[in-house]
């Protein structure tokens, strides 16, 4: 038997062989990255084949693609994906096999079709958004609203983001002087662990607000990124994301600037905006139709006022009309009176006896004629300064 | 009735003496006690309008 003996070599040389002969060609296949990570150019992945109901692994495999060929297709999958291979990515590879004596057995990668990525992901998508309408919270967020004063702001982003800084600037630069307070809950917002970290800042940011009872600390949050290098927004589609999303009891708005189709936490939180500066703007446009209705009902109530004084002009001149009418019906009278006056005057007897005429009175009548007289009758004369008594002869 | 209607209403009878008065449509007797009730009315008015204003004025400043 000891002539059948081989060195490890030799054996592994044969399966190398038996492999190269087998299978010659290219074959496409499905699975699921369970590691994946470059070096020296060149791109090392684990493979791996689950069971769909129990998710145990029922297939295994590396598989490498070399520099080369990764130069060309790498930067093809993360722009058609959005997103960079990475663990969790269900893939469509052609490969061939590869038997090395010294390194085992690996499926070398020739081509990758990002498209079947992309049906995958959009799959899990379409799933994620079916459960949480079935959960009956993908709504929950747009029942609430941004308040009327809403100024303290919780923002969750990278600390150092080039979008952080965009958004304090617009909103300390705002043209109607408005005061906004942000608190920043920093996050990591790409690669895998968005999820763990957004999460973790909102639970931070519902336990300030816990803290103090008499007032909540924030009026809303704001979840924004912007100024990455890569447009990777797979993080941002995990079920229990949008859950704590969908149900947090602040009216969120996310910036995390993308062309694409919207991302799920964008579809379940309150307002969605396309980038951190628009998510200020957003905030003080908020503030700034507060202002014009405030201004608007200033407005109104001193039009109110001019009301009463519009109504104290026609009193006073209500009054003015009767003091002019009283005064001239007086006037009008005592004219009058004065009118009667004169007239009565000419009626003066004394008049005429000033102006040399006299009357002749007799029985305490004026005599008008000589008949009513007879010899003897005493009559008076009265003259201007005095009456002479006489006897008719 | 409501303090505007009372308001309007006094209104109304104050231009009435007035528009009367200023026709001569008077008697001088009448003269005195259409009078008073026209510097009564006045007074109605004015006093309605200085309470709202200060209703006013209070409701602003609790507004500022």
């Amino acid at each position: 038997m000891s002539d059948n003996r081989y060195t490890l070599r030799q054996l592994n040389m044969m399966v190398r062989d038996a492999i190269e002969m087998q299978m010659p060609d290219e074959y496409w296949v499905e699975a699921e990255l369970s590691e994946c990570r470059e070096r020296g150019g060149h791109c090392y992945m684990e493979l791996i084949e689950k069971d769909e109901q129990t998710n145990t692994p029922v297939a295994r495999a590396s598989a490498k693609c070399w520099r080369q060929t990764w130069q060309v297709l790498q930067p093809h999958f993360e722009r058609v994906t959005g997103q960079p291979l990475h663990t969790g990515l269900k893939v469509l590879m052609r490969v061939y096999a590869q038997y090395h004596e010294a390194y085992g057995f690996s499926w070398i990668v020739t081509d990758i079709d990002p498209t079947y990525t992309i049906g995958d992901m959009e799959r899990k998508r379409q799933e994620i958004i079916r459960q949480l309408k079935e959960e009956g919270v993908f709504d929950m967020q747009r029942e609430l609203r941004i308040p009327l004063f809403a100024q303290r702001i919780a923002v969750i982003s990278a600390a150092g983001a080039a979008g952080y800084g965009d958004f304090c600037r617009q909103l300390e630069e705002n043209e109607y002087g408005f005061k906004f307070e942000v608190t920043l809950f920093p996050a990591i917002m790409q690669g895998e662990q968005v999820e763990k970290s957004i999460i973790a800042a909102l639970n931070d940011i519902y336990s300030h607000s816990a803290e103090s009872t008499q007032q909540r600390a924030f009026d809303c949050v704001v979840i924004i990124r912007g100024g990455g290098a890569t447009a990777d927004l797979s993080g941002f589609d995990t079920l229990a994301l949008a859950e704590n999303v969908a149900q947090f009891p602040l009216p969120i708005i996310t910036g995390i600037g993308h062309d694409r189709d919207e991302s799920i936490l964008d579809m379940v939180s309150n307002t969605r905006v396309k980038t951190p500066t628009a998510a200020a703007a957003l905030l003080i446009d908020n503030l700034r139709q507060v202002l014009e209705r405030l201004n608007n009902a200033q407005q109104r109530i001193s039009m109110v006022g001019h009301i009463i004084i519009d109504a104290r002009h026609r009193i006073e001149m209500l009054q003015q009309r009767l003091s002019v009418a009283m005064e001239r019906i007086m006037t009008n009278q005592k004219h009058r009176l004065s009118q009667i006056e004169l007239l009565l005057q000419g009626y003066d007897p004394q008049l005429l006896l000033r102006r040399g005429y006299s009357i002749t009175m007799h029985n305490g009548r004026a005599v008008r004629d000589p008949q009513q007289l007879k010899a003897g009758d005493e009559i008076e004369t009265r003259v201007e300064k005095g009456k002479i008594i006489s006897i008719v002869k | 009735m409501n303090e505007n209607a009372k308001y309007e209403e006094a209104l109304a009878q104050l231009e009435t003496i007035v528009r009367k008065m200023e026709n001569n449509e008077y008697t001088i007797d009448e003269l005195t006690v259409q009078l008073k009730t026209a510097q009564q009315l006045i007074k109605v008015c004015r006093d309605k309008l200085t309470k709202t204003e200060a209703e006013l004025l209070e409701e602003q400043s609790k507004g500022q």
